[in-house]
């Protein structure tokens, strides 16, 4: 079912302009709380990261800093995090792993407000092979839907070690795809991505996530905010779901992953 | 004989008795001459010049109209005959004082009552001439046409001056001794083309006269004349000079009618519903003038034989087709060709008409991306007409138009259809019956793989039986009921592989009847008051083959409900009443009210914001659906400039809707089986002010409008619970419509529009989450897009100096937003500059600079466009 309507983009490139425009935001202090918290099947010090909101376009949300955060296993362990470096906060847990199924709850306490979410895990299709093409001298990824299951993958792309890399540079780059097997009339129109290029040598470092239901939900809604926004069939804005209790936003996730690593080799 | 006598004897009694009065008036001659003052200075003046002083009681004679009279050495006794007709009293000599009384009324036998019909048609092409009236001056009553250009008035026995006009048309004179019923056809020439100011006057104007509100009736010719985008005439866009109209955006054919939905707008073409009037994605309409003879809108007020919408209808009537010559014109602009053919099949008894317009802009687009395969729409309209005899007629027509749009191995197509069979009927010539049958669809597809046929498609169709009758009363005093039977049938979106013939069917496909009756009884109570009543009842079913889910109340599915072929599952029995009071204030001047009740049942379950064509839904009433119902009242004054040709209309509504959909935070629409667990409903209500000026003919004519108005909405699950702005609150609205004839060849035409901007939500903050910038929205609809406004022109040379020729051809330049404003579609807050106008959703989100941008339409788009007609 999954298309994209080609000649919706030609008939917006031949028929529309987009330009920059300078509108004041209606900003104003929302008193929320933005959660960012995925614990995997990896055996890591999982991260839950805790911001205010900005009002800014390209802004960056100041630390929640000195929050209470707990990570709860179902009928099990509970987790303390710890905030490191203190002020940045990042809470991190314990090295531990998620297991598969399992219900975790977590806890905060920030300000003297409580904040509670819940997730679990679902099984991830494993990774098909790592597909790009030659742009030029560089590289692009080559990415597509399969699987049956939503999912998305983090590929996280670096060429510091190559002599490719010029000073001053950043020279790696962060590609998310998401996969959710849903059907919206938006993404079907959605707007183009700029082409992430890289040169050969880099190395490319996959993690493919499961999503659960909750997850999906959420992350559907933030890109029919985000990356699905712009096209000719936009549809009502309204705010990302979340399955944080009230005052808070964000989303607390369970996931299982899988990755591998690739490196970028010629091609013709 | 035997009836006739009681009269004759009552004739001769008042013969008598007035010649006794008559013996005892003074012999008294007087010379008058009253300009505009009141009837009681007049009985004074003449009180004066006789000596006879005048008795009367002011609330029963109205002794406080003006008057304008002239008499010179007249008799007393001619005076107060020729004041008595005017003002209604007769008089008595008592005691050396006349008694005025109010004349009593004469009733009159029905045998002394005839009735003239007939149709009032253009004498050039036979075509009916909707909404002329018919006027006989010495009763000072009157007639208009219906939908079929018949007019039907009865009136005693006797010799009248006939007077006919329709706006445009060389009036109609001719005095008529009408001593049996008789069918009276009139053909009106239209006024050649001159360039002196017309000065109009005559009988009352419609929007004066008649007891209806909200309604403007848009002449075929002012859509041919305003500028439109890329020559491309279009009913539906001419819609934005309406007040309390909003067209939504540039590229759009979806507007919006008094705080309403834009599924709440029926549009009929000869009684069928179209139910996407757009191509290139509401770019262009579906509907342009050429075939065209008539065009109503409803705001409101809507007759009772219309109904299934809340907000609007647009009511068009298409030509029958010339039935006395061959007649062929077209039209070649810069994005179509049109074409078309009309003529008698035998003159003055059939005639058919053939029209189709063709895209042209395939090759342009190829030109662009060569993996396009099709990039093209038409439409074809046809119909025939058959005069059967004096009393039967029959009309056959039909509408398609299509939609394709491939690339690569996927693309979209629309296809609206729609065909009527029409039988007038004249049971005698007061009785005017007209029955339909008629049957339209609307089919979307959206291909995922064109090589195997799999599509995603939806579709709503319907099919419907009507008989409207038509009962002259009196002049002035109608009754039109009828009844019908609608059937439907609904594809809320599944997926076909064309290969296989299998259908996923996620979406259980719905059938629905509607039996509906409706009466409605328009008046002139007096002179002054008139009063239209009706009430419109409808009956809904749902039937299988279908399945139905029911919810709890947390919207989590709990039942399947499975439907046998045929079994009635779920009947809503619905009544619409409506009222309309009408007062004259004087000839040229009106007052009226309304309050009118509508229901739908029929609804778009789409939750796009765009304004182009998108992946449309439509659903029935059923168990999750409760029909809409609007309340909506009106006050207006309408006022008519006899001498200048100008209507002025000021209307202030007020409009409450129940059961108004909305949607879930990012629900699912598209092959979501719970589909209905993700409506919630509401309320909305609107309120404003619209006030019109309008002038139809002369050197000079277009319309002046502006309204201020606010729609809102208010849902128990969305947005706290809190009110917010209806997408269409725009309170602001102005247009400017105008042309003129600079000379016998040349017609410059401008149209401004100016809108408050859309109300859209805006992010009030913003959060990171996986390096992706997620807005935060506050009130729902907080902000405004900027104003639109957009200035259009155009210059119409004719190219023939002789008018008179077969052959006549013209050519229009036109410029479409002239001063170039630009009209954003969206604001978007998520994409990163590549360059001055190329912006992209950034991939690499370990670097993004986004940027707020805005996505806008046509700038200064010059065309021009070759027209031509031959007869």
């Amino acid at each position: 079912m999954k298309t994209r309507a080609t000649f919706l983009i030609v008939i917006s490139i031949f028929f529309a302009c987009e330009e920059r425009i300078d509108v004041p935001l209606q900003s104003k202090d929302t008193e929320l709380l933005a959660v960012e918290g995925v614990l995997s099947n990896e055996n890591i010090n999982h991260k839950v990261k805790l911001t205010l909101p900005y009002q800014l376009i390209n802004g960056k949300g100041a630390p929640a800093s000195g929050a209470v955060v707990l990570v709860a296993e179902e009928n099990s362990e509970i987790y303390t995090l710890s905030e490191q470096p203190v002020g940045s906060g990042e809470y991190y847990t314990p090295m531990f792993r998620a297991i598969f199924g399992e219900v975790y709850t977590l806890y905060i306490l920030y300000q003297g407000k409580e904040y509670v979410a819940q997730d679990s895990s679902v099984p991830v299709e494993p990774l098909t092979p790592l597909d790009y093409r030659r742009v030029n001298d560089q590289y692009t990824l080559v990415i597509s839907e399969n699987g049956e299951s939503a999912n998305y993958i983090d590929h996280s792309i670096s060429w510091k070690n190559t002599p490719a890399c010029l000073p001053d540079s950043s020279c790696e780059g962060r590609i998310v795809f998401y996969d959710l097997k849903s059907i919206d009339v938006n993404e079907i129109a959605k707007p183009g991505k700029t082409e992430f290029l890289f040169p050969a040598g880099s190395t490319i470092i996959r993690k493919k996530h499961s999503v659960s239901a909750a997850y999906r939900s959420f992350l559907r809604s933030v890109l029919s905010e985000t990356e699905w926004r712009g096209g000719v069939f936009d549809v009502d804005r309204v705010n990302a779901t979340t399955n944080l209790s009230p005052g808070a936003i964000g989303f607390f996730a369970v996931t299982t992953v899988v990755s591998d690593t690739t490196l970028v080799v010629e091609k013709p | 004989m035997i009836r006739i006598a009681p009269l004759f004897y009552c004739l001769l009694l008042m013969i008598v008795a007035h010649s006794v009065v008559a013996q005892t008036i003074p012999d008294v001659k007087i010379t008058l001459n009253a300009n505009g003052i009141s009837l009681a200075e007049v009985l004074e003046e003449i009180s004066q010049k006789s000596k006879i002083r005048f008795s009367y009681n002011p609330k029963r004679i109205q002794s406080d109209q003006t008057i304008s009279y002239k008499a010179i050495e007249k008799s007393l006794l001619e005076i107060l005959d020729d004041l008595g007709n005017q003002f209604e009293f007769q008089y008595s000599l008592v005691e050396d004082q006349f008694i005025l009384k109010p004349a009593k009324k004469i009733e009159k036998p029905a045998e002394q009552l005839v009735t003239l019909s007939g149709y009032i048609k253009d004498s050039a092409n036979g075509e009916a001439l909707i909404g002329s009236t018919i006027f006989i001056e010495e009763l000072k009553a009157g007639a208009s046409t219906n939908a079929y250009g018949f007019f039907s008035i009865t009136l005693p026995k006797g010799e009248y001056e006939i007077k006919a006009s329709f706006i445009g048309f060389k009036p109609f004179n001719k005095s008529l001794d009408l001593q049996t019923s008789i069918q009276q056809n009139i053909l009106l020439t239209e006024e050649p083309p001159i360039l002196q100011e017309v000065i109009v006057t005559g009988s009352r104007d419609e929007v004066v006269g008649e007891i209806q509100v909200s309604k403007i009736n848009v002449r075929p010719r002012t859509v041919e004349e305003r500028p439109a985008l890329f020559g491309e005439m279009d009913v539906i866009k001419s819609l934005e000079s309406v007040p309390g109209i909003k067209l939504q955006s540039d590229g759009s054919t979806f507007y919006y009618v008094r705080g309403g939905n834009r599924d709440q707008n029926l549009v009929l073409i000869d009684d069928s519903p179209i139910y996407n009037p757009s191509h290139l994605l509401g770019i262009f309409s579906t509907i342009i003038p050429d075939a065209i003879t008539d065009i109503n809108i409803y705001r409101g007020d809507m007759p009772a034989s219309f109904g299934g919408r809340l907000s609007s209808v647009l009511d068009i009537h298409t030509k029958k087709g010339n039935d006395q010559h061959m007649q062929m014109w077209g039209n070649v602009g810069l994005a179509s060709t049109k074409l078309g053919i009309e003529g008698p099949l035998k003159k003055d008894v059939s005639s058919f008409l053939v029209s189709g317009r063709f895209s042209r802009l395939q090759w342009l687009f190829q030109n662009i991306d060569p993996n396009i395969q099709q990039f093209r729409f038409h439409d074809l309209t046809g119909k025939m007409n058959f005069k059967l005899d004096s009393k039967n007629r029959i009309f056959f027509s039909f509408y398609t138009g299509s939609d394709n749009y491939f690339s690569g191995n996927n693309g979209i197509n629309w296809t609206n259809t729609a065909g009527t069979f029409r039988w007038n009927h004249l049971f005698s010539n007061r009785l005017f019956v007209n029955t339909t049958l008629s049957a339209s669809g609307y089919d979307y597809y959206l291909y995922t793989n064109v090589a195997r046929q799999q599509r995603w498609n939806s579709h709503i169709g319907n099919v419907n039986l009507k008989t409207d009758f038509s009962y002259f009363i009196k002049p002035q005093n109608e009754l039109m009921f009828g009844l019908g039977l609608n059937g439907y049938n609904f594809n809320p979106g599944n997926l076909e592989d064309g290969l296989t013939n299998q259908v996923v069917s996620n979406l259980s496909v719905r059938n629905s009847t509607e039996f509906v009756l409706y009466a409605n009884h328009e008046v002139a109570l007096n002179k002054r008051w008139g009063l239209k009543y009706g009430v419109r009842v409808s009956t809904w079913t749902n039937t299988g083959e279908a399945f139905e889910f029911k919810f709890d109340a947390n919207r989590n599915p709990i039942d399947t409900l499975v439907f046998e072929k045929g079994d009635p599952y779920i009947t809503y029995v619905r009544a619409e009443p409506r009222i309309t009071i009408q007062y004259l204030i004087n000839e040229h001047t009106s007052l009226k009210g309304s309050y009118a009740r509508n229901v739908q049942n029929v609804h778009l379950i789409s939750n796009s914001i765009s304004p182009f064509t998108s992946l449309d839904v439509w659903l029935p009433s059923s168990f999750n659906i409760r029909p809409q119902i609007s309340d909506q009242f009106t006050l207006g004054s309408y006022h008519q400039f006899a001498e200048a040709g100008v209507s002025l209309v000021a209307e202030g509504f007020y409009k409450k809707m129940y059961n108004q959909i909305d949607y879930e935070t990012h629900a699912e629409t598209l092959l979501n089986p719970f589909l209905e667990s993700e409506l919630r409903f509401g309320t909305a209500q609107a309120y404003g002010i619209e006030l019109q000026a309008k002038k139809d003919e002369g050197r000079l004519r277009g319309m002046v409008g502006y309204s201020y108005a606010r729609a809102k909405r208010q849902f128990a699950d969305l947005n706290q619970g809190q009110s917010f702005n209806a997408f269409s609150d725009r309170p602001h609205q102005f247009n400017l419509t105008a042309a003129y004839d600079v000379n016998m060849r040349w017609t410059i035409n401008m149209n401004w529009n100016y809108l408050s901007g859309t109300p859209y939500s805006s992010p009030v903050s913003f959060y990171s989450y996986n390096g992706i910038e997620v807005p935060i929205y506050g009130q729902r609809n907080n902000d405004r897009l900027p104003d639109y406004h957009r200035l259009d022109v155009s210059a119409s040379l004719k190219l023939n100096k002789n008018a008179e020729k077969k052959f006549r051809h013209n050519l229009t330049f036109s410029v479409f937003n002239l001063y170039g404003r630009k009209n954003p579609l969206f604001i978007n807050y998520n994409k990163t500059q590549l360059s001055e106008r190329d912006f992209k959703i950034p991939s690499n989100l370990l670097e993004s600079e986004r940027a707020i941008s805005q996505f806008y339409l046509f700038q200064v788009t010059p065309s021009i466009s070759y027209n031509f007609k031959w007869r």
